[in-house]
């Protein structure tokens, strides 16, 4: 079953243009969503969750649509926006007791189980929080409630690397039963090398690619060589630079003849990110 | 719904503003006092002060992570206001009542708290609504305009009314002369007004939905 499938989004600003965005998610897995800043993580986030209108395209979650079913698959929809930004000066416990008055399938056993297991002291203010302390807060109420897809956008970005590892190990821990998914967007790649079974890179408010981690990494080759070779295989690079010792480029697989002497790597996720986005330059 | 009221009511508004009705509302012991001041009050400090905590606050992005439709959210947040509203003009007219009988035998150049004033008062805040709500409801976050708007709108109508009342003798009659004790048409009045304010109220939400759906959230 798929917990997340996402058809032909479209959903134009003035500068700015999602262009028929699809990726799906299949339950009991985590998605990195990955993309530079500005590439559309966000909106299309935003987008899943009805927050802001999209021009055209579909959205199913848990197998329905969410134009139809908003609230039912509100409730089982977990959602954390980066820090936890709102009534900062209420202790957690206040929030909590508002918030668990929505949810239908509210445990509180779970709830102070994952406190405990998180560290947080409801006493806590939210400004007291500190960063990684919010996103476990987020975490610990979105599966208070039972959620079984969890929506988080860049939820580590500005955590430490020991908080990062803490919490890429509890999502690893979340998904195990299979009950549970994942979609996190961030752009700290190492992130992803770490936990995520399939990547879905966006950039300029297009889907790259969206497949399987190492399948998505084994389709890109990182090559290197003289200044010479670069001519040799310039047209098919995605993009290259050029230093006093030749260049490095990005090209897919699929274009590059295994049999010719440049030098090619696996490139890591960051690399991928960083060619395409100078890819973009290029035309501008 | 409910729940978003009780949002609201915990989280959102600020205690004082529910305190504040019985400080405001005691204004209405001065005697001989423009007592159209008294409820203005409500739109001069309560309303600008609660909104610009749920910007503040971000609670627009926290509403909308919850199950709730966008009706709702807007029904919840209207509730809120006619609450409030309704705290401040209930106490202020228990304060009328005392007035009415500490001071006996006033001369009142403005409005005597009567019933029918308390008609005028309602329908001062549907107009108040009317154009806040509707206004507010087009960015969901901005309410500056809007405030200032319906102020004005609101005190025009107070400011109007209140010049009749002393400039035209049938005016002047029927709310501090012989009128004032007839009681049927000081509960007409006042039920009236009641009447306005809901249907006024309840066409500021319609408008109101249709341009919060319209809104994105950011």
């Amino acid at each position: 079953m798929l917990a997340l499938d996402i058809r032909n989004l479209n959903k134009k600003y003035p500068n700015f243009q999602l262009k028929d965005v699809s990726f799906q998610l299949e339950k009991g897995y985590i998605m990195g969503f990955i993309g530079a800043n500005g590439a559309g993580k966000t909106t299309t986030i935003k987008s899943i969750l009805k927050m802001i209108h999209i021009d055209s395209g579909e959205v199913r979650i848990l197998g329905k649509d969410i134009a139809e079913h908003e609230i039912e698959l509100k409730q089982e929809i977990g959602c954390a926006f980066g820090g936890l930004d709102f009534y900062t000066r209420n202790k957690m416990k206040t929030l909590t007791d508002v918030i668990k008055k929505f949810y239908k399938n509210w445990d509180d056993e779970t709830y102070y189980n994952y406190l405990r297991r998180f560290k947080l002291d409801e006493n806590k203010k939210i400004a007291e929080l500190s960063t990684g302390m919010k996103v476990k807060y987020s975490l610990a109420l979105a599966l208070s409630h039972g959620a079984k897809l969890l929506v988080l956008d860049e939820p580590t970005s500005g955590l430490d690397p020991v908080a990062r590892d803490d919490l890429l190990d509890i999502f690893q821990e979340l998904v195990v039963d299979g009950e549970i998914s994942i979609l996190f967007s961030t752009h700290i790649t190492s992130d992803l090398e770490k936990c995520a079974d399939f990547i879905t890179f966006i950039d300029n408010g297009q889907i790259i690619d969206s497949s399987e981690k190492n399948e998505f990494m084994e389709s890109y080759r990182l090559l290197s060589g003289s200044e010479s070779q670069l001519h040799q295989v310039k047209e098919q690079l995605i993009s290259y630079k050029t230093n006093s010792f030749g260049f490095t480029g990005l090209i897919h697989t699929r274009d590059f003849d295994p049999s010719s002497d440049v030098r090619a790597t696996t490139p890591s996720l960051e690399e991928i990110m960083i060619y395409y986005a100078k890819k973009e330059d290029i035309y501008v | 719904m409910y729940n978003l009221v009780m949002k609201d009511l915990k989280l959102g508004v600020n205690p004082m503003f529910f305190v504040l009705p019985l400080l405001m509302g005691a204004l209405m012991l001065v005697p001989g006092w423009l007592y159209f001041l008294v409820p203005l009050y409500f739109c001069w400090i309560t309303i600008p002060n609660t909104f610009a905590g749920f910007r503040t606050q971000n609670d627009l992005m926290f509403t909308s992570m919850m199950p709730v439709t966008k009706k709702d959210i807007v029904k919840a947040r209207i509730t809120v206001i006619v609450i409030l509203e309704l705290l401040h003009i209930v106490i202020a007219m228990i304060y009328g009542m005392i007035t009415i009988r500490l001071y006996p035998n006033l001369t009142y150049y403005f409005f005597a708290p009567h019933m029918g004033f308390w008609g005028l008062c309602f329908v001062m805040l549907a107009i108040f609504n009317l154009i806040f709500i509707s206004m507010y409801y087009k960015t969901a976050y901005k309410y500056g305009g809007a405030t200032t708007a319906s102020i004005t709108g609101a005190m025009l109508f107070a400011g109007i009314a209140q010049w009749l009342g002393i400039e035209n003798s049938y005016v002047t009659d029927i709310f501090n002369g012989t009128g004032a004790d007839n009681t049927a048409l000081q509960i007409s009045i006042l039920l009236a007004g009641i009447v306005i304010f809901f249907a006024i109220t309840m066409i500021s939400y319609r408008v109101a939905v249709k341009r919060f759906l319209k809104v994105e959230i950011l």
